[in-house]
């Protein structure tokens, strides 16, 4: 089969694509032929060698993929040759097969594509989990989304709007705001011309926001810390932005608010019985066409390098796939 | 009446006794006749113009007091002249008189002492605020208390303890230590020697802590967010060690842990009722015999400089209560 490899530590220029043996199935996997793979912000951190998890090389990168399932291993009782499946893996997920434990596996509702499968567990798994047991968004409250247009920002942006939260998108351009507006968001900040503290009280009367979902850090952090409601709770989902904030203890204090890291895949790990039971609920939204993944750009396997730049130029909005069939 | 004035903001030395006429009764309020005053670690950031409230000048510095209601506004009808009450009243605690909206005093258990009373409000209420409102501390959960045998930090290990929590206090001395055994922690730490996270992570068998509460800040805060547990909560009560500390938001990413600010002042004033409930609750423990307030230091009113002075010096054991029925 085709993957593309990291065979040394690098940017996504050093992946190359080659023809590797398949694996073989074992007791409680799948193989999966592997029709469309995520791009996810840490697949670039992984060929690099600083993700927190590092796998022995070769490896592929690639956390998520949509495909059917091929060969079922010894005792799956749950899994046939020929279902459309979701994959939830480390790495791998670039290439045209992948071996699976069903435990990392969810069925794929009918209505919706091989690709925005591919686009589905990573973002929108952090986002209903940040939102929904992290930061307990009660409906009417009001939600700040910074990087709102991002992948996992966008996701945040419609899951707030659909659990019944006033959405304030924060954004770097009008047409991304726009993107905003689709999802769900009816507030707006384009921190390319406004400033976040003072846009944020303007809109909610002198009160801040409940919650801030912040996969930015950075400036945007220090910004938003500043604008957030007695008893609100910043979630810390990640630094796109490249700098870890700080938080000064006294302003937590001053507000009585909190601020809560969120580890969506340490979280998974230790209670999958919630994780799994989030994704039901998330379904039954993709059923009825209220979710529908942002994929802003697809590019071939071999041209995942590409893919990964496109992230990390934040030229994309929503996400970026890797169509392998 | 008589008052402990503040003047400028300066020493507690610089606070003076005076003669003051007593404040008119406004509609909905009560006056009080002050028994005993209650000496918190605001009291003294107050009078140096280092709390985030800054009266005008002058004022009577005093968080809160226990009294006796001697005047009832018309169309107050919950309390009447005799009641027994304490309160926080964020100024105006050091002086022999004080009015106050009656539906911001609570009426005190008829077995607390005048001194009891005085002592009760702020800590217990901070303490079960903190503990049950904002951490949902659950029974058999670890509860690391810092700065356990001051006055906000023993109120913490009782009730955590009676909470079902497993209590390790943090002090620096042997009574410290054995003043928080006695008040409900099942086991101690000396703070100095070796790391704080390696203790704690020690005590916890490499788990961490669930609950953590710091009155203290500075290192001690640094040390706390390394030694946490998963989904663990570090409540920010206040920084007696004069630095304000800083969380690196990446080590409560990794933790899935998160800082919680207690501020229960203002929490009282915005959901009054919530606070009802929570000194109901924390009343409750004290009527079981749970929680047994511990006060160090007894001073007539005219010693209050000398009294926010143990404060200041950061000496203080449980709580310091100025005696204003002498």
């Amino acid at each position: 089969m085709r993957a593309m490899i990291s065979d040394k530590p690098g940017a996504p220029e050093s992946l190359e694509l080659r023809d590797v043996p398949s694996k073989p199935v074992g007791k409680g996997e799948v193989r999966v032929a592997v029709h469309a793979a995520g791009v996810n912000f840490p697949d670039t951190l992984i060929i690099a060698d600083k993700y927190q998890f590092k796998p022995p090389r070769p490896f592929s990168p690639g956390h998520e993929v949509g495909g059917v399932v091929t060969e079922v291993g010894e005792g799956v009782i749950d899994y046939a040759v020929g279902d459309r499946v979701i994959g939830m893996i480390g790495h791998g997920g670039y290439a045209e097969e992948a071996v699976i434990p069903t435990a990392n596996l969810l069925p794929m509702p009918a209505n919706m594509s091989f690709e925005e499968g591919a686009a589905f567990t990573m973002t929108y798994g952090t986002s209903y989990y940040a939102l929904k047991q992290r930061g307990n968004l009660m409906p009417g409250e009001t939600l700040l989304v910074l990087g709102a247009a991002g992948g996992v920002g966008l996701t945040a942006v419609e899951l707030g709007a659909l659990m019944g939260a006033k959405v304030i998108a924060a954004v770097g351009s009008d047409e991304k705001m726009e993107i905003c507006r689709k999802y769900g968001a009816t507030m707006f900040v384009n921190y390319s011309k406004e400033k976040l503290r003072d846009k944020v009280k303007d809109l909610t009367d002198g009160k801040g926001a409940d919650v801030i979902y912040d996969a930015v850090g950075g400036d945007a952090f220090d910004e938003a810390i500043r604008c957030i409601n007695w008893l609100g709770r910043l979630l810390v989902i990640g630094f796109a932005s490249g700098r870890i904030p700080s938080l000064p203890a006294n302003l937590a204090l001053l507000k009585s608010c909190d601020v809560r890291g969120v580890f969506y895949g340490a979280w998974r790990t230790r209670e999958p019985e919630a994780a799994r039971q989030n994704f039901t609920e998330m379904f039954e939204w993709v059923r009825h066409n209220k979710l529908k993944p942002h994929i802003s750009m697809t590019f071939p396997l071999e041209k995942a390098a590409d893919a990964m730049n496109a992230l990390l130029s934040r030229k994309a909005t929503g996400k970026v796939v890797i169509k392998v069939r | 009446m008589r008052a402990i004035v503040c003047d400028a903001w300066g020493p507690p030395e610089s606070l003076t006794l005076k003669e003051l006429p007593p404040p008119p009764l406004g509609a909905g309020e009560v006056r009080i006749r002050i028994r005993a005053a209650g000496v918190n670690f605001p009291d003294v950031l107050m009078i140096y113009g280092k709390y985030q409230r800054k009266p005008p000048f002058p004022f009577v510095p005093g968080l809160e007091m226990a009294g006796e209601v001697v005047e009832v506004a018309s169309g107050v009808t919950h309390l009447k002249t005799g009641d027994r009450v304490f309160g926080m009243c964020g100024v105006g605690g050091f002086a022999t008189e004080i009015v106050m909206r009656a539906d911001m005093v609570w009426k005190m258990p008829d077995a607390m002492s005048w001194i009891e009373g005085a002592a009760f409000p702020v800590v217990y209420l901070t303490s079960y605020y903190a503990l049950n409102n904002r951490a949902r501390l659950k029974p058999g959960e670890t509860l690391l208390v810092l700065g356990a045998a001051g006055g906000v930090g023993l109120t913490a290990c009782e009730i955590g303890a009676a909470m079902g929590a497993d209590v390790i206090a943090v002090a620096s001395t042997a009574d410290k230590r054995a003043l928080a055994a006695q008040h409900g922690a099942r086991r101690q730490i000396d703070y100095g020697p070796a790391r704080l996270r390696d203790s704690v992570n020690e005590l916890t068998l490499g788990k961490g802590a669930d609950v953590i509460y710091d009155p203290v800040g500075g290192d001690a805060f640094d040390e706390c967010l390394r030694c946490i547990a998963w989904g663990g909560r570090l409540l920010v009560v206040g920084f007696a060690s004069g630095r304000i500390p800083s969380a690196p938001a990446n080590l409560l990413l990794l933790k899935g842990a998160e800082l919680r600010g207690i501020r229960t002042a203002g929490w009282r004033e915005q959901f009054p009722h919530e606070a009802d409930v929570a000194m109901q609750g924390v009343l409750a423990l004290y009527t079981a015999g749970k929680l047994k307030p511990y006060v160090s230091t007894i001073l007539p009113l005219e010693k209050a400089p000398e009294a926010l002075g143990i404060l200041d010096g950061r000496q203080a054991t449980g709580k310091v209560v100025l005696n204003v029925d002498a």
